[in-house]
């Protein structure tokens, strides 16, 4: 019975994973051109000087390049609204929601969040003893 | 002559991280003897043997706290020759965060997870030494799972490396910097690590062939001791995030906060189901899995945060540890399946289920719904990973995976709360069960009414909450007077000493009941503050105003402060509710010039009113041009979920309080037990 039931729990999930769609791309630069359409977190991080006001009409424009991975070419420019994490700035990895509009990355807005270093990662390799 | 004494305080330093270093080649020499020592001994039942892996078990605490304590020396004397201490540190770095700083990088955390665990370990055997035949295999198992931990900080990941020494350290992160960092991770450890007691000590009945109930009865209080760390330590790291991150909310169901949600969820099924073998002696292979799955979900969590395979908001340093731990949580998988499967045979009882309506019923249905509510956000967490290797490309889930499978599962465990304590054993009438639940199910139909009435039917999952949270709130009630009335029947005296007669005498059935409270309010609190919570956002120049749910908020001036480590900007902001005033609250941001970051200090007014908040965001500040753009949350009932934490601390202390009556009745139980050894 407890084997049954299980299952049965299981079986709903896995058919609302499966049949509701409930997951999201998620993305770096490099793989958006694979994927033009529908909503996308792209996941990069931050290149060159970050523009504009989130809190106005222009909205913020920065762009993102691959995190991980061996592209180092891939550049997406990204348009966003809403609250910015403290934490965002150039070369802090960020994931954003949204969709591809004319080349550009159309964030919904609210959705920029940025790794939360909770634990330190040295930046400067040291030599050690 | 600076020179030399330059050169004299260096060699002294070298000298320190020797110590540690030893102290932890020490500590690895105790273990991994206890580890072959202790399992030769069980083998051959070799008793002196089995006591000399016990002490070497006990002596690797002391040699694993002179490692600490190295550590914590270094970190005390900012020793930035030591590259932790460098790396996670730094001059302005307050005393008490710089204490931290063992807990705040990955090297020193794996070293407090050794810390811990050999000294539950020490405490596990010493508490348990008459029970010799347990403790006998229960020593190997904790030995094997402390090797792993001690190898890695030997060789893979040491705190002890040194280099020349910077003038000053990296500094901390600023989100760290918080009080909740001196609480929030060590009670998660103290919690994560707690698990391995129950894990070892049913491994060992394994092992030993004795699959009575025994391993249960000596594990229960560490079992529901780890659950408390860990509850409380999540609702701290929630607390932390919401007063801290600044974003408004507590819980993101983000891989690293699931990755202790999930043992705990599944320690939660497990304190349930034992009762039912405690009882009837039935769901013996359930309770192997389960603490199987709790120990294993328990290192699962700490690959996640270690080893950056799933993407996750906290951005814990990447590392090659990662692998060790997928093969250390393969050979524990394993190891569990393969020990539970071989004695499948010993483990089958005889007592079935006799009623789908019975005490023992509600308590399965209650340990399934645990367990797929644990399994499908292991699911969630897991579902990028899995994408990746079936489909090609990673696909995640979101709030609205995890919130869908709350509700299904979530709600029907709160029902399930106020039904299961009150059902009978074995098998229970419905005339029984209809007197039974009368009050509650009244109670329960009139709050759902009521709040339909006052137009909060806006939120089926919180009108539900609220609805199934009556029930279980009238009938903890319930139980409470009619035990209260039956101990001052019985014995005189006044009310409240019947009532802490009665607490006194059941302290693992009330202290149950509080715990139940807790978890009431904690969904109350949650349903409030997530179902009915109002956010508005605006740019203001100072003098301006904006409206939020009755509140009106005028923002006066910028303030700018020097505090010890950062620069402090704070907008004041005048809160006033029908023309009169309120508070004033100082949302802002910190800038940290070590660190070179800058942080998000809200600002929060607790209103007594409705026990919500009244929670401000200074998102963004011109200090040129001293425009604001302010972000205010209305979070009714949220202070409940803070509130539940410590009447969830009281409960479980309660259940665990010494008991002369058990422990009587575990002398004659260990006596029986030798008997028929």
């Amino acid at each position: 019975m407890i084997a049954l039931s299980v299952a049965a729990a299981l079986a709903v999930f896995i058919l609302y994973t499966s049949v509701a769609g409930a997951g999201t791309p998620q993305l770096q630069p490099s793989d958006l051109a694979a994927h033009p359409q529908g909503d996308i977190m792209l996941v990069g991080t931050v290149v060159g000087a970050p523009a504009g006001d989130a809190h106005a009409a222009g909205g913020l424009h920065f762009t993102l390049k691959d995190a991980k991975g061996r592209n180092t070419v891939a550049r997406v420019p990204v348009s966003y609204t809403g609250t910015v994490p403290d934490l965002f700035r150039t070369g802090r990895e960020v994931v954003v929601e949204g969709s591809l509009r004319n080349g550009t990355f159309v964030a919904k807005p609210g959705t920029l969040s940025t790794k939360c270093p909770s634990k330190y990662a040295p930046a400067p390799a040291k030599k050690s003893t | 002559m600076p020179v030399e004494v330059r050169t004299g305080a260096r060699e002294e330093i070298h000298v320190m991280a020797a110590l540690g270093r030893a102290a932890l080649l020490l500590s690895f020499g105790l273990i991994v003897y206890a580890l072959v020592a202790g399992s030769l001994a069980a083998w051959k039942r070799r008793r002196r043997l089995a006591l000399s892996a016990q002490n070497a078990l006990l002596a690797a605490f002391g040699t694993t706290a002179v490692a600490a304590l190295v550590l914590w020396i270094a970190l005390e004397r900012h020793d930035f020759s030591f590259v932790y201490v460098a790396d996670h540190t730094s001059r302005t770095l307050p005393l008490g965060y710089r204490l931290a700083g063992l807990w705040s990088g990955q090297e020193g955390s794996l070293l407090l997870w050794l810390l811990i665990l050999t000294g539950y370990a020490a405490l596990a055997v010493w508490l348990n030494r008459r029970t010799r035949d347990l403790v006998v295999w229960a020593v190997p198992v904790l030995a094997g799972v402390a090797t792993f931990f001690v190898f890695m900080l030997c060789f893979i990941s040491s705190p002890f490396k040194t280099a020349p020494a910077p003038a000053d350290g990296a500094g901390m992160v600023p989100s760290l910097q918080n009080p909740y960092m001196l609480a929030h991770p060590p009670l998660l450890y103290l919690g994560y690590v707690g698990l391995t007691i129950p894990f070892a000590f049913a491994m060992g009945a394994l092992l030993s062939k004795r699959t009575d109930e025994r391993w249960i009865v000596v594990t229960r209080r560490w079992t529901l001791a780890a659950w408390t760390f860990l509850g409380v330590g999540q609702l701290l790291g929630s607390h932390w995030a919401y007063v801290e991150i600044g974003w408004g909310g507590y819980y993101a169901w983000d891989p690293v906060e699931n990755a202790a949600l999930m043992p705990w969820l599944a320690a939660t099924a497990f304190l349930h189901s034992v009762m039912i073998q405690e009882k009837r002696g039935m769901l013996k292979i359930w309770n192997m899995v389960l603490v199987a799955l709790a120990f294993c979900l328990s290192i699962f969590g700490t690959f996640l945060t270690r080893s950056g395979v799933i993407n996750s908001i906290h951005s814990f340093s990447q590392s090659p540890l990662g692998s060790w731990f997928l093969g250390f949580i393969v050979i524990c998988i394993v190891f569990s399946v393969g020990l539970i499967y071989l004695r499948l045979p010993l483990l089958r009882t005889k007592t079935k289920l006799e009623s789908l309506v019975s005490r023992e019923a509600t308590f399965l249905y209650n340990n399934l719904l645990l367990v797929a509510l644990c399994l499908t956000i292991l699911w969630g967490v897991m579902y990028p990973l899995l994408t990746e290797a079936v489909r090609g490309e990673t696909r995640s889930v979101s709030k609205p995976y995890y919130n869908f499978f709350l509700h299904s599962f979530g709600l029907p465990l709160l029902l399930l709360m106020g039904i299961g304590p009150l059902v009978a054993w074995r098998r229970a009438s419905l005339r029984a069960l209809g007197k039974t639940f009368l009050i509650p199910a009244i109670v329960s139909i009139v709050t759902g009414s009521t709040l339909i009435a006052l137009g909060y039917g806006s939120s089926i999952p919180g009108l539900l909450a609220y609805t199934f949270g009556a029930f279980v709130a009238a009938s903890i009630a319930l139980e409470f007077v009619r035990g209260t009335r039956a101990r001052h029947a019985l014995s005189g005296g006044s009310w409240p000493r019947a009532l802490v007669e009665l607490v006194g005498r059941n302290r693992r059935r009330y202290g149950g009941y509080i715990v139940h409270a807790a978890i009431l309010m904690l969904a109350i609190g949650i349903a409030g503050s997530s179902a009915y919570q109002t956010v508005r956002e605006r740019g203001l120049h100072p003098g301006q105003s904006m409206e939020v749910a009755g509140y009106t908020l005028t923002y006066q001036t910028l303030q700018t402060r020097q505090e010890a480590n950062a620069v402090a900007t704070r907008a004041v902001v005048d809160v006033t509710r029908g023309g009169s005033h309120v508070t004033t609250l100082h949302p802002g941001k910190n800038e940290y010039p070590v660190e070179q970051q800058v942080s998000n200090e809200v600002s929060i007014y607790h209103d007594p009113r409705n026990l919500g908040d009244l929670f401000t965001i200074a998102d963004q500040i011109d200090p040129k041009s001293h425009t604001l753009f302010l972000k205010v949350l209305v979070k009714p009932l949220v202070n409940l979920v803070w509130g539940a934490g410590f009447l969830f601390v009281f409960g479980a202390l309660v259940a665990m309080w010494p008991d002369a009556v058990e422990q009587r009745k575990l002398a004659e139980r260990y006596a029986a037990g030798a008997v028929a050894a």
